[in-house]
């Protein structure tokens, strides 16, 4: 126990003094105006990563699957909010058919998270590469449905609340509202669901079966039912997130594979089943692409470093750490 | 029945006896033909040989193929029956009868097509288009039992996979384009940068274990696809839209498209040999150990990761090859090729064939690539709805992936091969119940 707590205070160190270095950089390369908007861009960022990869992160420590479809489950909470916020009519408020679209998402994406669970992934539970192929597969399938029904092109992004549709000036730069309430939706997540683990009893049965299922099922407790409640969980909250990002992102059929691809990475800098990990890996990797975008844009006029920064992050901590940050040996 | 001693040398009777078939219908061609005085080397022959081979419809060379293929055919059937009475010659047709007929079959689809269309093998048609076709399945096939040396014998996971086959791609090209090397030097030196990067992915990455290691392979081949398609290479790999090399004539498909078909076919079958050479070899048996059970296989005194190193390493090689006959087939690189396409497809077509098992990658291969040729423009009507299977593969490919993963839990020739033993065994236990 001390041992895990000491590598636990190390690991806290390590990120802290990673956002320090991000922050001197920061301030050493931008106007104070831009630092804020950097920042605050770089928390956007970071929790909408952090919407696809908890519930990658609970479900690879649970099930030990690498739930590869759960970028597809953000996309079709984008689509399905759509769906619901032009069923209803113009009379109704925009505030109400905004939550009513954030809703319909979050439900539809649980239920399909369920169905995918209970359907595709029971039977292979023993064969854990082919857990991930199936879910690439299924990713694949389902990005291909959605752009055969929506074409190719994406949907426009629907109006935001009046609320939420300002723009912000912080230290003289400008950052629009919206990104705030992102943040807000992605720490309160972040908060419920650490809640959840914590302070329940199915948290209590999730975090044993993330340490062992097999003395879990032994104590006489389903795990079956645990595993798709879990995973209906994750993709719930995934696609909570996409539909959060569409008034912003808009909706289209390759923006799951856009997020996909930097939540493995997270989840893996994190140390794959450490929910805490994913939680504060997204933060730093949401920060660390805001940052090499501004530097990137400013001096080379193209983003690309923000892509490869994050993926030079991932194989420097694997190097050093062959199991993320957080992660158990 | 009397049980066969085991033949030695097998594979090298089966080998000349290959090599021997496929060409006397060359060599009866070169002969036959007038050399063109002005052209050198191999182009002469080709030129010499175009008045054999490049006729419309039914060919010479083409009746000769079949004609050796109907005597093969009948061999290997007897040697079913006689083999032990055959000596050594039976002996090979037994072990390896069905795969010579197989690549005899391959080579000689060319001109098979061609009788059928009443195109010509050597310029724009039908058959033409056929070779083009089959010179991708056989880059893929290589691809994916490369993969599959990886991922199916050795139980290394990879997700990087389009790393190696971008490298040779592109190798290749910048080699030739912008240091204006020879072919041969360019190859070469790209092969051994493809052992480059694969040692450097064993050395600094094997520490790192499982599902780690194939997401850091995935990280790394990430970082080539985002390099060479940015906007600051733009004058070195020409970014997003990549760049056209030359080729040296003899290597050009758009002129010399048979010759590059076999060329592409001799690279798949060497490939073929060379893995199942390896992996019958004790080196072989030790990554299959390690694969079933890597602790085990340490604690008997393997040093695992030297046996890995040497997957890897050949894995890269055979990949990178792969690469640069694609390289050399479109006469340029783009950043698809290092794109995660190049990952995933060798690995369904490991998984959908059988990982693990010799033909299984091969049979992935040419089932997806020539299907997804064959209904291109097909559309299937379905209960109103019209489906353009061309323009919705992707979704089809998905669908299909994840039928396989539930029906076939060892790839279809893992699992037909599991099926037939079992039937096979049966008679045996007759009075058993399951029998």
């Amino acid at each position: 126990m001390i041992l895990r707590s000491n590598s636990l205070r190390q690991s806290l160190f390590i990120s802290a003094a990673f956002v320090a270095a991000l922050l001197a950089v920061n301030l050493l390369f931008f106007r104070s105006g831009t630092v804020a908007v950097v920042l605050l861009s770089g928390m956007y960022q970071g929790m909408l990563f952090f919407l696809v990869a908890s519930g990658m992160s609970i479900v690879f420590g649970l099930l030990d699957v690498l739930n590869l479809a759960q970028g597809a489950f953000f996309m079709l909470g984008a689509y399905t909010g759509f769906a619901v916020y032009g069923a209803l009519p113009e009379s109704v408020p925009v505030e109400i058919r905004f939550i009513a679209a954030l809703v319909g998402a979050t439900l539809v994406g649980g239920l399909l998270g369920a169905l995918t669970e209970m359907g595709l992934l029971r039977p292979l539970y023993a064969r854990p590469v082919f857990q991930i192929v199936l879910t690439f597969g299924l990713s694949t399938a389902i990005v291909e449905v959605v752009r055969t029904m929506y074409g190719p092109a994406g949907l426009v992004p629907i109006a935001r609340p009046a609320a939420l549709d300002t723009t912000l000036t912080i230290f003289g730069g400008q950052f629009e509202t919206y990104r705030l309430f992102i943040i807000a939706v992605g720490f309160a997540l972040m908060i419920g669901i650490s809640a959840l683990l914590q302070r329940t009893r199915l948290g209590i049965i999730i975090r044993a079966g993330v340490q062992d299922s097999e003395m879990v099922q032994a104590l006489g407790i389903n795990v079956r039912r645990i595993f798709t409640l879990v995973f209906a969980l994750g993709a719930a909250v995934a696609a909570l997130g996409g539909m959060t990002a569409a008034p912003f992102l808009g909706a289209y059929p390759g923006m799951g594979a856009d997020f996909l691809l930097t939540a493995v990475i997270v989840i893996v800098i994190g140390g794959m089943s450490s929910y805490e990990g994913t939680a504060i890996a997204s933060i730093l990797v949401g920060l660390t692409r805001a940052t090499t975008e501004q530097i990137s844009l400013q001096y080379f006029n193209t983003p690309v470093l923000a892509s490869i920064s994050i993926l030079v992050f991932m194989v420097v901590v694997l190097l050093a750490r062959p199991t993320g940050l957080f992660g158990r040996e | 029945m009397m049980k066969l001693a085991p033949a030695r040398n097998t594979g090298l009777v089966n080998g000349l006896l290959l090599a021997a078939l496929g060409l006397i219908p060359y060599l009866v061609a070169a002969a036959a033909g007038q050399p063109d005085p002005a052209s050198a080397g191999l182009a002469r022959w080709h030129t010499a040989a175009e008045s054999i081979y490049c006729a419309k419809g039914l060919t010479p060379v083409g009746v000769v193929f079949m004609a050796e293929a109907a005597v093969l055919l009948a061999a290997v059937i007897a040697a079913q029956w006689k083999g032990e009475q055959l000596g050594i010659m039976g002996a090979a047709l037994r072990q390896d009868g069905w795969r010579l007929i197989a690549v005899l079959g391959l080579i000689a689809v060319p001109f098979v097509i061609a009788w059928g269309t009443g195109s010509s093998a050597c310029v724009r048609g039908k058959a033409f288009f056929w070779e083009s076709i089959f010179i991708d399945v056989f880059i893929l096939a290589i691809l994916a039992i490369s993969y599959n040396l990886m991922f199916g014998f050795s139980g290394i996971v990879s997700f990087g996979h389009a790393a190696f086959f971008g490298t040779g791609a592109y190798g290749v090209g910048l080699f030739m384009h912008h240091l204006a090397w020879p072919w041969w030097l360019a190859v070469i030196a790209t092969l051994l940068l493809g052992v480059l990067i694969a040692l450097i992915k064993g050395v600094v990455g094997l520490r790192i274990k499982g599902l780690y290691f194939a997401l850091f392979t995935l990280a790394l081949a990430q970082v080539f696809y985002l390099l060479a398609g940015n906007r600051l290479m733009a004058d070195i790999t020409g970014a997003e839209d990549g760049f056209s090399f030359g080729v040296p004539d003899w290597l050009n498909v758009a002129r010399n498209r048979l010759f590059f078909y076999y060329l592409a076919l001799a690279i798949f079958v060497l490939a073929f040999v060379v893995v199942r050479r390896l992996m019958n070899s004790p080196t072989g048996r030790v990554l299959n150990a390690l694969r079933d059970n890597e602790n085990r296989a340490q604690m008997l005194g393997y040093n695992i990761f030297y046996f890995k190193l040497i997957a890897i390493v050949l894995a890269g090689l055979l990949a990178a090859g792969a690469g640069v006959l694609r390289g050399l087939a479109l006469k340029g690189a783009s950043p698809e090729v290092l794109s995660l396409t190049f990952t995933f497809d060798p690995l369904l077509m490991t998984i959908i064939g059988g990982q693990g098992t010799f033909i299984g990658p091969v049979v992935g291969a040419f089932g997806i690539h020539l299907t997804e040729e064959a209904l291109r423009d097909t559309v299937l009507s379905l209960g109103g709805v019209e489906i353009n299977i061309g323009e919705r593969w992707a979704l089809i490919l998905g669908v299909l992936f994840v039928i396989s993963v539930m029906v076939f839990p060892r790839g279809i020739v893992g699992t037909l091969a599991a099926r037939w033993q079992q039937w096979q065994s049966a008679p045996k236990n007759a009075g058993d119940d399951h029998g």
